[in-house]
């Protein structure tokens, strides 16, 4: 059979494969009736090694390793699972788990997790998990009555009481977390009320409901004159979860929920399957559960010792799995939801003579789930920094009290709204007519500090545990607004971007920087050892201090001030300008502007990812002057549009200059990443700068929005011709440069509105700006190239174009 | 044909407000999803795999 990956060439690497089941121990403790490996067509088991040889897993991590650097991959997934994993026993579990980290963690994030029945897991194995970082999920089929229906010892004892023990071990505060969460088989003979309800008991992180393994040779179990009993089953915890504010995330549902995170899934999906898994005796194998349709479905003939992962990658049964809807047979192909079901999961199609070619057996059960999970459609719920009302009070997961709160949106649905509004709407609404209100302006920060926290998450993955984030989690759990004081600085995600994405490189870590920061805004007394970067110490949003001849130096923080000991030499900063200044400071300046205390950021050297060179550190009066300059100027933008002004209040916080350029002096940047900045060469009247103010703020605007949103579809590659420049633009381009000048035109035709000596040049310039922005609006709604909301969202630019259709003046 | 792969979906503001509902040290254990999705979004062309599935972060049971 020829491979259908896409390669062209057999020699020719194949798509990557980021995630591996590792069958680290293939026999069980518990004798489940439902179980694929044992009770289904597949037996192989009878004829591997119980436990995988210490040799087996150095083969399998060092290929795995070997393919994640030749494909670059940034992370690997790795599951230890069984059998049961945790038969291996501490010292087994820890050799393996030693040995992965050792092989894999560098130059890639290692994601190790494992499933478990949980009934051998204690404190000693609970330190372990922790220890290796790896998230553990555990299997539980609902309520005592439920789990006792399938899982069972070998004796027919229950295991129920076993598993709830060690969930309570991994609720503890030193164990959560190594909980990732519970995994629930249905049982439709099960009471769905009860069995949602013993599985929230637990306080799960996430939890994941699958449907038992059936093929079309051996259907699913129905009662008789029921048609979709597990669309009806599955329904019920449906409507219960959503009455209860989704209190957790349910992957299933999550999955089959259009724009929810993940994509799909395993099941549900047409997204690919990267996955390999690695028997007990090295065997590349395909996806265990297809173990459900024949004897030795899963096999590939490969193994570690004598097979790459591009090879396993290549066999037709792992290739087919990627190439989403062309891999499904023509009724599935042809169905209205298929990109929702993506064809259930793939050994559910199987039957003999046709094989896979056939839709799931699970059918009408999943096109009856989707329509049941359509009539209750997703609010777009308020970006809150507190628990959602329907969040149990207390609940363990949330952020504790104290932050400010968020800017919330009109409550979508209340009574006497005709017209519930959702907060996409009110979001593309409010920023596609040009300016965004303070609500819109909160959402993006809110959602940008919220990915930068993701991205610091990834990075603690990357490097491991260390004392700088220790004290970062511990700030935000009592002090978090000084932990989002700081990671809202515009140039972490660009420093975490750039890190992330070229593993292995060199660099100064910034997190003990961050963590002192946080710890100072706390007022906590907190000591950390932070890296000098060339001759100074920079504490992002605070300042640099210059240090000469020392690699890192000690920094404690107390109230008001920095205890900095580098070498034989320890210097106190006083954070408060007025307590007197330290030989070598150099703190952030702000400037005061509208009751917002605007950065003239000329001192961390992460501002420098504009394209351009930035300007070096100003002295004194150039910082002063140019302070004095951008505060008119902010009043300038006030004056002209006030709408414009508002949103620069509302997200605005940073200016970086531009190193001064003769042969172009009239220059201004945004970086997609450093939301809340924007970088401009100085300029002598404050009146050209509003102007620069404006169009840069609407890119940092439609970035973040962007961030959230695909206005444009992403495989675009169209290039418009546009009026601001010779060559034409990709249609992300001339979205973006549509929406600055739109933002221009306004800003002129105010200008050539007012009551001004001579209003001829601000009508020539809005005139111009605003044909602009209307050619490229066109271009854009008659390029086939928006997604629906993107042509949603610019042609509410063109409404907004409408009032400016008159000549000015 | 262009064989550039395509940008992975965005995450939603549902899934980044949950995210941010969350102490920090909790995030990676608590949105799996989230971080596997800013990872691929945000981290563009460096990624693993556009549009793959994360399976391993919850596998089939045993």
């Amino acid at each position: 059979m020829a491979c259908r990956c896409g390669a062209a060439d057999p020699a020719a690497p194949c798509r990557p494969i980021s995630q591996y089941v590792l069958k680290v121990h293939s026999r069980c403790d518990l004798s489940c009736d439902h179980c694929y490996v044992y009770q289904e067509a597949d037996q192989t088991w009878r004829n591997r090694p119980a436990r995988m040889a210490a040799s087996t897993v150095r083969a399998a991590a060092t290929r795995i390793a070997e393919h994640a650097r030749a494909h670059a991959l940034p992370v690997v997934h790795v599951v230890l699972h069984g059998g049961e994993p945790l038969l291996l026993g501490p010292a087994g579990l820890r050799e393996v788990l030693a040995e992965l980290r050792a092989t894999l963690a560098p130059g890639t994030v290692l994601d190790l997790r494992m499933q478990t029945n949980g009934v051998l897991l204690d404190e000693e194995l609970c330190r372990l998990l922790v220890a290796y970082d790896v998230k553990v999920g555990v299997s539980l089929d609902g309520d005592r009555a439920a789990n006792d229906r399938h899982r069972l010892f070998a004796h027919g004892g229950s295991s129920h009481s076993q598993v709830r023990r060690a969930l309570a071990l991994l609720r503890r505060p030193e164990f959560r977390s190594s909980y990732a969460g519970i995994l629930c088989t249905v049982d439709v003979r099960n009471d769905p009320d009860e069995v949602y309800s013993a599985l929230l008991a637990e306080e799960p992180p996430r939890v994941d409901l699958l449907l038992p393994h059936a093929t079309w040779d051996r259907p699913p179990w129905r009662p008789p004159g029921v048609a979709t009993p597990y669309a009806d089953w599955l329904g019920r915890i449906h409507q219960r979860w959503v009455d209860d504010g989704r209190p957790v995330p349910i992957r299933l549902f999550d999955a089959l929920t259009p724009g929810r995170a993940g994509g799909g899934t395993e099941a549900v999906g047409l997204a690919p399957a990267d996955l390999l898994v690695v028997e007990t005796d090295g065997s590349w194998e395909q996806v265990d559960s297809l173990k459900v349709a024949f004897h030795g479905a899963p096999g590939t003939g490969l193994d570690v010792f004598a097979h790459p992962v591009d090879e396993a990658a290549r066999h037709p049964g792992v290739a087919i799995r990627q190439v989403g809807l062309a891999g499904l047979c023509a009724e599935c192909r042809a169905c209205p939801v298929v990109s929702r079901c993506g064809g259930g999961l793939y050994p559910h199609r199987w039957r003999t003579g046709t094989g896979f070619d056939n839709p799931s057996v699970y059918c009408p059960d999943l096109l009856a789930l989707i329509a049941t999970v359509d009539s209750r459609p997703l609010p777009d719920r308020p970006v809150a920094r507190r628990s959602s009302p329907g969040a149990p009070p207390g609940h363990a997961g949330d952020r504790p009290p104290g932050r400010p709160a968020a800017p919330a949106p009109r409550p979508a649905g209340s009574a006497g709204d005709r017209h519930v509004e959702s907060a996409t709407d009110r979001l593309l609404t409010g920023l596609a007519g040009g300016h965004g209100d303070p609500w819109a302006l909160g959402v993006l920060a809110q959602t940008q500090l919220s990915i930068t926290r993701a991205l610091l998450a990834t990075w603690r993955d990357t490097t491991g545990g260390s004392a700088a984030w220790e004290l970062l989690t511990e700030l935000d759990a009592t002090a978090g607004e000084a932990v989002d004081a700081v990671l809202t600085h515009p140039f972490v995600r660009p420093w975490l971007v750039r890190r992330l994405a070229r593993p292995g490189t060199p660099d100064d870590d910034l997190l003990p920087a961050l963590a002192v920061v946080a710890g100072v805004r706390a007022e906590a007394d907190a000591e950390l050892e932070v890296p000098v970067r060339g001759d100074a110490l920079v504490l992002p949003t605070l300042g640099r201090l210059t240090v000469a001849g020392a690699r890192t130096a000690t920094v404690r923080t107390v109230a008001g001030r920095l205890h900095v000991r580098a070498g034989s030499v320890e210097r106190v900063v006083p954070l408060d300008a007025a307590a007197g200044s330290t030989l070598g400071w150099q703190p952030v300046r702000r400037v005061p502007v509208a009751g917002v205390a605007l950065a003239i950021e000329d001192v961390d050297p992460e501002r420098d990812c504009y394209g351009q060179p930035v300007a070096p550190t100003l002295d004194e009066p150039a910082a002063a002057a140019l302070g004095r300059r951008l505060a008119r100027a902010w009043q300038v933008v006030h004056r002209d549009v006030p709408a414009h002004g508002a949103a620069l209040d509302a997200g605005l916080r940073a200016v970086v200059p531009l190193a001064p350029d003769p042969g172009a002096p009239l220059r201004s940047a945004t970086a997609r990443e450093a939301f809340g900045a924007v970088a401009l060469t100085e300029l002598p009247d404050a009146a050209t700068m509003a102007v620069l103010l404006v169009h840069e703020w609407q890119h940092g605007k439609l970035g973040a929005l962007l961030d959230l949103y695909d206005l444009v579809d992403p495989a675009s590659t169209v290039r418009i011709p546009v009026a601001w420049r010779p060559d034409p633009r990709p249609v992300e381009g001339v979205l973006q440069g549509a929406y600055a000048h739109l933002a221009v035109a306004e800003v002129w035709h105010a200008r050539a509105a007012a009551d001004r000596p001579d209003p001829r040049p601000a009508r020539g310039h809005a005139v111009r700006y605003r044909d602009w922005t209307r050619e490229a609006v066109d271009a854009l709604l008659g390029s086939g190239e928006l997604t629906d909301l993107g042509e949603r969202f610019v042609r509410r630019m063109r409404h907004a174009l409408e009032g400016l259709r008159a000549d000015p003046g | 044909m262009d064989q550039t792969p395509p940008r992975h979906s965005p995450p939603s503001l549902e899934v980044l407000t949950r995210s941010l509902r969350t102490p920090l040290g909790q995030v990676a254990t608590e949105h799996p999803d989230t971080l596997a999705l800013v990872r691929r979004r945000f981290l563009a062309g460096r990624s693993a795999q556009p549009g793959t599935v994360p399976v391993a972060a919850f596998n089939s049971s045993i």
